[in-house]
């Protein structure tokens, strides 16, 4: 099931949220809202499944318009940050409530809740209540929840965000590979970038209510069409007045053609080590080596070199985009 | 942690007992004084039985009647937040500041004969003042905020997810409401209704107004014992007394109850 | 000096808040429903609420400023209100002291019948004003098993508030000394400080506000007590007739001009007090941070 939307605009309060936003999503595709917080992306998945009137514009999912109908009717499974697990019930009770509302028979209820519980491996806990769970088998349990009713549409607002990183990390594979094996069209905000390239077929970049670019993780990461975004997916660095990705440059023997710069720092971040250097018209750049280029090379703080664009980057790409500010 | 002294607790426990306790109990050995036979017969006192049907009418009305407009206005307030819902938050706790005999004398301004609506509702062929109606009026109005203000908090603390969660599973409103909701304020809720229910059972100064206080007729449970005790027959007065301290007993262990499945306090206001 | 540039990013700000059914409402479903409930709120609150009061202000001042002001200031009402005050005052004192030293007992000691204890202190919530204004006029009246007799008596009438407005100060102290961390307390006690010293500079402070706010619920509460007090006081005019006696002594008397008067009075005193302890408590409590 396809999603789209065009002209979603809506205010809080005279503070405008979201501005004439348009998309289209595929099916069974994975797409994740990224952006800053205040970005919109939250408002805009809480449009999508009804759950916030919009002012103006329209949605549909398949092909049906639903911007008229009610949340209830418009048979999207969504997951809250917090899971909002219904605290009262036990987790089997939780996941049969959509079922329940459909008045799907007892015998076939309780057959579809096990087999849900057991795609996300909670058969054991279900007898017990939300809060005897963890947070990621709370985060489950919101999943089968909604996947219990077959819903056209999942929408994950941050579904990770309150777990701790090595949960997160965990989860997040598995969300991937239960989303494609269940096929169903996923949408899921984000702040995360990492986490979004990782997970998404297709990134959404929303900032101050406006869609700054829509594509590909990779294709995205690469070629970024404006600063925000090159700036928000990556870290990035300047050389002479043009941005690149800190892991694009290289440090070389003065000469060469290369910009002659002095270390200021150099940071060791286990495997990564950041070199920061400055130009000798004060601008100051940083460039990321390995573990390996940087044992090899031993920069000291005062020593001189020169920076340039590795070879395989000057050749095939452009530079990300001209005229971006140096970094803080 | 250090514990308060020895001295300090005996102190607490002799005001607490003599201010609470020693009252509480006077009630039952005051009502037992003369035996169970006697106490038998005072219970099948004529006027006295009277006002105990009266006052459970009243009951039976007033109380689901604040908890049907607690639970409604606590959803609006908190669900539904508009200046309008904003000012009626604030002007529900104003019963809990009026004097019981104010309550009784503005409710005879509006509603008596000669009072602003009186004359209207009279036209009608309605009395309101000085019968049933007057009286469940002045209960309504004490104990209108008792339920939304326990229910109120709770309601902010669970929040909207779980409801909406619902609603994208398909459930409708009223489903919503009572699978979702209702589990959730259960006890906040029940621990209002006994709050009400112990003020509405317990008025006097309103109903003293209201209802003319006539013997037989408009004479509620508390009405009855203040009457019994003005006329020289204290011993029927704490009878009646007797029955009413039993049930602030039951309503003392519900509460408790309550308060513990509750568990946290702060979800908790007292009055 | 340049730092790396990082994309770690605060969690999403909160949304403003959203009715949940509001989606539903766009729909254009539930607004009927909705707007007939809320109707029916607003016409139930102003029959209750709204006309009565508003029928107060306009007897009481339907014979002009003057008039209101002469008959809300007789001596008689004069009299009772100062009663009133007084021994709402002294009973409210009383009880922010009693009241605090319960609730710490309550909260920091462990001993057999704590918990009969806990649930009595909500008696006067429970127990009818009338069933405790008896009791009091038989326990200290003519008939006194103790052979005092305070009926007709300021003392009279201020016990009678205590009973009514112990709760008050109990239940609002004692959950802020639950939150309370026992750290600081314990801190001040090892640098060898008395316990009284440590509650003075440590624990006070922190239930001050709270304190405030129920002592002032207690006082306006006690300033309309009438069930509770009118056996115990006697009502005699000019010297143990309380407020709210004096009221009804004339609404029974068909004054109800004069009653209006004295009640607007009265009502407005009991919504300064809840207003003025609400804002110094929140004055204080700012001021802690």
């Amino acid at each position: 099931m396809s999603v789209s939307y065009s002209g979603v605009t809506k205010s809080f309060g005279g503070r405008l949220v979201l501005d004439d936003i348009s998309d289209i999503v595929n099916e069974g595709e994975l797409t994740a809202l990224l952006g800053p917080s205040g970005s919109g992306k939250s408002t805009l998945l809480r449009i999508i499944a009804g759950l916030t009137p919009l002012d103006s514009g329209r949605v549909s999912l398949a092909g049906r318009d639903v911007t008229n109908t009610p949340a209830r009717d418009r048979h999207i499974g969504f997951c809250f940050q917090d899971y909002a697990p219904f605290r009262h019930l036990s987790l089997r009770e939780n996941v049969a409530y959509g079922l329940k509302v459909q008045h799907v028979a007892r015998a076939q209820r309780r057959e579809q809740v096990d087999e849900l519980l057991r795609l996300v491996r909670l058969e054991e806990f279900a007898d017990q209540y939300p809060h005897q769970l963890s947070g990621g088998q709370r985060q489950r349990m919101a999943l089968a929840r909604a996947l219990a009713i077959k819903p056209d549409v999942l929408l994950l607002d941050e579904p990770f965000a309150a777990l701790d990183a090595q949960v997160r990390a965990e989860l997040r594979s598995w969300v991937r590979t239960l989303q494609q094996e269940v096929g169903i069209t996923t949408i899921l905000v984000t702040h995360d970038q990492v986490e979004a390239m990782e997970i998404a077929d297709r990134l959404v970049i929303l900032n101050s209510g406006r869609i700054e670019q829509a594509g590909r993780p990779s294709f995205v990461y690469d070629h970024p069409a404006t600063d925000f975004v090159a700036s928000f997916l990556g870290p990035i660095t300047s050389i002479g007045g043009i941005s690149y990705r800190p892991h694009e440059l290289e440090i070389v023997s003065l000469g060469d053609g290369a910009e002659s710069a002095t270390v200021s720092e150099v940071i060791r971040l286990g495997f990564e080590v950041r070199v920061v250097l400055a130009g000798d018209d004060g601008t100051s750049t940083w460039v990321q080596l390995t573990h390996d280029q940087a044992k090899h090379l031993n920069p000291g703080v005062g020593q001189r070199y020169g920076i340039r664009v590795r070879s395989s980057k000057a050749s095939k790409d452009a530079p990300l985009s001209s005229n971006v500010d140096a970094p803080r | 942690m250090k514990r308060p002294s020895i001295l300090l607790r005996s102190l607490v426990i002799v005001y607490v007992g003599a201010l609470l306790a020693l009252p509480l109990g006077f009630v039952f050995q005051q009502a037992l004084s003369h035996g169970w036979g006697q106490f038998w017969i005072a219970l099948h006192d004529h006027a006295m039985d009277l006002a105990i049907i009266l006052s459970l009418k009243v009951v039976v009305l007033a109380v689901p009647l604040n908890v049907l407009f607690g639970v409604g206005v606590s959803m609006w307030i908190v669900r539904h937040p508009s200046p309008l819902s904003r000012f009626i938050d604030v002007i529900i706790d104003i019963p809990l500041a009026i004097s019981p005999i104010i309550v009784g004398l503005i409710l005879e301004l509006a509603y008596a004969q000669n009072g602003w609506f009186g004359s209207a509702f009279a036209a009608a062929g309605l009395r309101i003042m000085f019968s049933y109606p007057a009286i469940v009026l002045a209960s309504v109005f004490v104990s209108l905020p008792l339920v939304s203000r326990q229910v109120i908090p709770l309601l902010r603390e669970v929040g909207d997810h779980q409801e909406q969660t619902a609603a994208t599973l398909g459930a409708k409103p009223s489903r919503i409401f009572f699978t979702i909701t209702m589990r959730s304020i259960a006890w906040a809720a029940a621990y209002g209704v006994t709050l009400t229910l112990a003020r509405v059972l317990g008025e006097y100064g309103a109903v003293l107004i209201v209802s003319g206080n006539i013997a037989l007729i408009t004479q509620t449970l508390t009405l009855n014992i203040g009457a019994n005790f003005e006329s020289f027959n204290a011993y029927q007065g704490f009878v009646g007394a007797l029955l009413l301290a039993l049930v602030s007993v039951i309503v003392l262990v519900f509460i408790g109850v309550a308060r513990h499945r509750l568990e946290r306090k702060r979800h908790v206001s007292f009055v | 000096m340049p730092v790396a540039p990082t994309n770690s990013l605060d969690v999403e700000v909160a949304r403003p808040p959203q009715p949940w059914w509001s989606g539903l409402r766009s729909a254009g479903l539930d607004s009927a429903k909705s707007i007939t409930g809320k109707s029916l709120v607003v016409g139930y609150l102003s029959l209750l609420i709204l006309i009565p009061v508003a029928a107060l202000v306009d007897n009481a001042f339907k014979g002009g400023l003057g008039s209101f002001w002469s008959q809300a200031t007789s001596t008689e009402a004069l009299d009772a209100i100062k009663l009133t005050v007084l021994c709402s005052f002294v009973a409210a004192m009383v009880n922010a002291i009693a009241g605090t030293a319960t609730a710490y007992v309550l909260v920091r000691d462990r001993f057999i019948g704590r918990s009969a204890l806990n649930a009595i202190i909500d008696l006067p919530f429970a127990l009818p004003t009338v069933v405790a204004g008896i009791t009091f006029y038989t326990l200290y009246g003519p008939h006194s098993p103790f052979h005092v007799n305070i009926t007709g008596t300021w003392i009279g009438v201020t016990v009678a508030i205590m009973f009514v407005t112990l709760p008050f100060s109990v239940r609002s102290v004692e959950p802020v000394l639950e939150s309370l961390t026992i750290d600081a307390e314990a801190a001040a006690s090892t640098l060898g400080a008395s316990s009284f010293y440590v509650f003075r500079t440590i624990t006070l402070p922190a239930i001050m506000p709270a304190l405030l706010t129920g002592t002032g619920l207690a006082f306006a509460r006690a300033l309309g007590e009438y069930g509770s007090v009118v056996f115990i006081s006697n009502n005699i005019p000019y010297h143990s007739e309380i407020a709210s006696s004096y009221v009804y002594s004339l609404v029974s008397s068909g004054q109800n001009a004069a009653a209006a008067s004295v009640a607007m009075l009265l009502l407005v005193g009991a919504l300064c007090v809840l207003i003025v302890s609400n804002v110094v408590a929140r004055r204080l409590a700012r001021r802690r941070g």
